[in-house]
């Protein structure tokens, strides 16, 4: 599963990141590490880009990265 | 004594501008470093009887060789060994922001942090033990707070501290398995002593394992490179087995551990409340209501900034109108009283009586940036803005655009990736700037007299289609290649202070002025020798002494050129003046016309009108051709300065026959059809 499949408002777990080097590195470096606790806050129009919280700051990433970013979704409490 | 180096580094939006300004108050210039084309800030500040030289490090996220920023911040530790690094640390994003100052630890250098912004934090509940913080990470960590100016005192005795006891605590180690890779590296690396002083090994290690491209071309200076090399995939091949992903990817994950462990044992978090940021996001980026507001933001500002700045642009012009009548009472006809009113008043107060605009547009667009509504911009433009090849942040750089290209491509440098900026770089200056704008204006006004307003509209409407069009096809030929990551933060909404958004409008207009001061007015004299000289006989009638001129000269050799557009010689020279500023198309027309024409007070547009040479498709055509035809050389001078020489030729060329080609096509088809001749 990965961050597009999350619907607004989904809290999950990062797992890993599968893209390309630079894209995958630069995505690790603000945070998406296997670990990491991040929330889907919006969607833009037509769902893309997506609006990211992650370590407590809010990130913009398009669909195409977000469908690299590979999660488990978190049951809310 | 000599001065102590300082470097403060930081992420973006971490405060680190603000507390620079504090630090160094107005003693700061802008500096360029050998080889780099973007400004290094310095300042200078006395500390208890110190001189300190603090350096403006650009903001970043990391250390990587991905983008210009990045390459920049760590070339200038490396290459100029400054005594210290004072890292900001935005309190309210803390994990994050230590990433970056890991990796200037990693260089070896001695650091204090200041955690800054540390009032939001608290008011957002977040709760920071910096003493045990400061012990994990062995380094001196001081709360401050930016633009209240707290604790700046306490963070310049801890710099000094530092400073002046060197063989600070080495950084944090990472996971055992990273480190014996990097144990074994930094062996090998260590046997060629010149090397290993120029790079810290540890670094130099660290930056191999993930792969870095910079530092292995550095490499290739080491005395056994091969040796290295051979360690080095063994040592990545060890890592990735074990851990299963990319070895990059796992030093991002190594620092994030020891930063998540740390932040466990530091930070308390209660977060109730929704941030104000998000309630104010909910509706402004809300998924449908986000286009609309956007545009009607964009809308709004260009309303306000002609309404607004119709009447300074009107004051100043009448205080040209002065100065020139002035003059003219004042000194006696003759070259000297042409060259000060035609040719220096003249051009350079035509320039200047738009400053207002600009400086009113750059105005709203550094309190929107300021206020953190821009990147919001560019979160609900990206998905349009990625159609035709460009990036969300894209956008900054093409509204500025509208005031003046000069600061607009400088502006490009906050896109990460090069294939971003090329495009909008290349791309900005179809923006219709404030130059081309009185243009377009005396054309419209002239040929165009009930619509004009639209009529101006479709060149600005044009100009953005050209933008998006040229972009894409960039994207599919010269500039091909994966997309780049539109990984951008949204920062929490922050009212601007006036200071600070005075600066940013200072920054910016401070470019346009310089090429008022600069381009413009040498271009406004050789504009004015060339219709004037070489001299006829005073008794010559004007029409004849302009023939001889170098102008008449010059615009009847390109005649040619412009003819199957509908141009003759006269709008010929325009354009070439126009390179040097598109303001001075205005400006020489009306010396052209006032020369050939020889009555003084003729007003340009009853010139125009009466010019067999004009109708209505013609002037929609020069409009045109001033639009698209490569910008002034002032632009110029910057899209080299920015991207390199090559890309400028190739920009210039690709703008002069696109402009050729459209203007060709539709005075052509305007003919046959028999529209506005």
């Amino acid at each position: 599963m990965t961050i597009v499949d999350l619907r607004k408002g989904d809290r999950f777990v990062v797992t890993g990141v599968e893209l390309t080097r630079e894209t995958g590195k630069r995505l690790a470096d603000m945070g998406f590490t296997r670990g990491t606790e991040g929330q889907v806050i919006r969607k833009a129009l037509f769902g893309d880009p997506l609006q990211v919280s992650i370590l407590g700051y809010q990130v913009t990433i398009r669909k195409s990265e977000a469908a690299g970013v590979t999660v488990e979704p978190l049951v809310s409490a | 004594m000599t001065p102590l180096r300082i470097a403060l580094a930081g992420n973006p939006n971490s405060g680190k501008t603000t507390l620079f300004n504090r630090l160094t108050g107005s003693h700061q210039k802008v500096g360029n470093y050998a080889g780099v084309t973007v400004d290094t800030k310095e300042g200078q500040l006395v500390h208890r009887g110190r001189d300190i030289i603090l350096y403006d490090l650009p903001g970043t996220y990391s250390l990587t060789a991905y983008s210009l920023d990045e390459i920049i911040a760590r070339d200038f530790v490396l290459d100029e060994k400054p005594d210290l690094v004072i890292n900001v640390l935005d309190a309210t994003n803390l994990e994050r922001n230590l990433f970056l100052g890991l990796q200037f630890q990693e260089l070896g250098i001695p650091m204090v942090a200041a955690l800054n912004i540390i009032d939001q934090a608290e008011a957002m509940g977040l709760r920071i033990d910096h003493k045990q913080l400061s012990r994990l990470f062995r380094i001196p960590i001081v709360r401050t707070v930016g633009p209240k100016g707290l604790g700046l005192e306490e963070l310049l005795d801890a710099a000094l501290e530092t400073a002046d006891n060197p063989g600070s605590a080495p950084a944090p180690l990472y996971g055992a398995e990273l480190e014996a890779a990097l144990g074994k590296i930094v062996a090998v690396l260590n046997t060629d002593e010149a090397f290993s002083s120029n790079f810290p090994s540890r670094w130099m290690a660290l930056k191999l394992l993930e792969k870095d491209t910079d530092a292995r071309k550095k490499l290739e200076s080491h005395q056994n490179e091969t040796q290295v090399m051979r360690v080095l995939s063994e040592g990545i091949a060890a890592l990735e087995r074990s851990g299963g992903r990319d070895s990059e990817i796992l030093v991002s994950e190594a620092r994030y551990g020891l930063i998540h462990g740390a932040a466990k044992e530091t930070v308390l978090r209660d977060r109730t409340a929704v941030p104000l940021t998000e309630r104010i996001d909910a509706v402004l980026i809300n998924r449908f209501l986000g286009l609309p507001i956007f545009l009607a933001v964009l809308w709004a500002i260009f309303q306000a900034t002609f309404t607004l700045g119709a009447y300074p642009q009107e004051w100043l012009d009448s205080l040209f109108k002065a100065l020139g009548d002035g003059a003219r009472s004042f000194i006696a006809p003759g070259l000297l009283q042409s060259l000060l009113v035609d040719g220096i008043l003249g051009g350079v107060g035509s320039v200047l009586s738009f400053i207002p605009l600009v400086i009113l547009l750059f105005l709203f667009i550094s309190f929107l940036e300021d206020t953190g509504y821009m990147s919001r911009a560019a979160f609900v433009m990206d998905k349009f803005l990625h159609i035709f090849g460009l990036h969300g942040q894209s956008f900054l750089p093409m509204m500025l655009g509208f005031g003046c290209s000069v600061p607009a491509i400088m502006a490009a440098r906050t896109l990460k990736s090069t294939k971003d900026r090329i495009v909008t770089v290349l791309v900005t200056p179809f923006m219709s700037c404030g130059a081309k704008l009185p243009v377009e204006v005396l054309l419209a006004g002239t040929f165009f007299s009930v619509n004009s307003g639209a009529v101006v509209l479709s060149i600005y409407l044009i100009g953005v289609l050209l933008a998006l069009g040229s972009s894409w096809v960039f994207r599919k030929t010269v500039l091909k290649g994966e997309t780049t990551p539109f990984v951008m933060e949204l920062p929490p909404y922050r009212l601007p202070t006036l200071k600070a958004v005075a600066w940013h409008v200072w920054e910016k207009s401070f470019q346009y002025f310089k090429k008022a001061g600069t381009v413009i007015l040498a271009a406004s004299i050789l504009l004015w020798a060339i219709v004037t000289f070489p001299q006829s006989p005073p008794d010559t009638p004007p029409e004849e002494a302009m023939g001889h001129s170098l102008a008449g000269w010059t615009g009847r050799a390109l005649e040619p050129l412009v003819k199957p557009l509908g141009f003759d010689w006269k709008v010929a020279i325009a354009t070439v003046t126009g390179f040097a500023a598109k303001e001075t198309v205005v400006s020489t027309l009306g010396v052209l016309y006032k020369v050939s024409g020889g009555e003084d007070d003729q007003p340009l547009r009853e010139a125009l009108r009466s010019d067999p040479v004009f109708n209505p498709l013609v002037a929609y055509t020069f409009m045109l051709f001033t639009l698209i035809l490569a910008p002034c050389f002032a632009a110029q001078a910057t899209i080299r300065a920015e991207l390199g020489t090559r890309w400028l030729v190739f920009y210039v060329i690709f703008s002069v026959v696109l402009s050729w080609s459209l203007c060709f096509g539709v005075y052509q088809l305007g003919s046959v059809l028999r529209i506005g001749v």
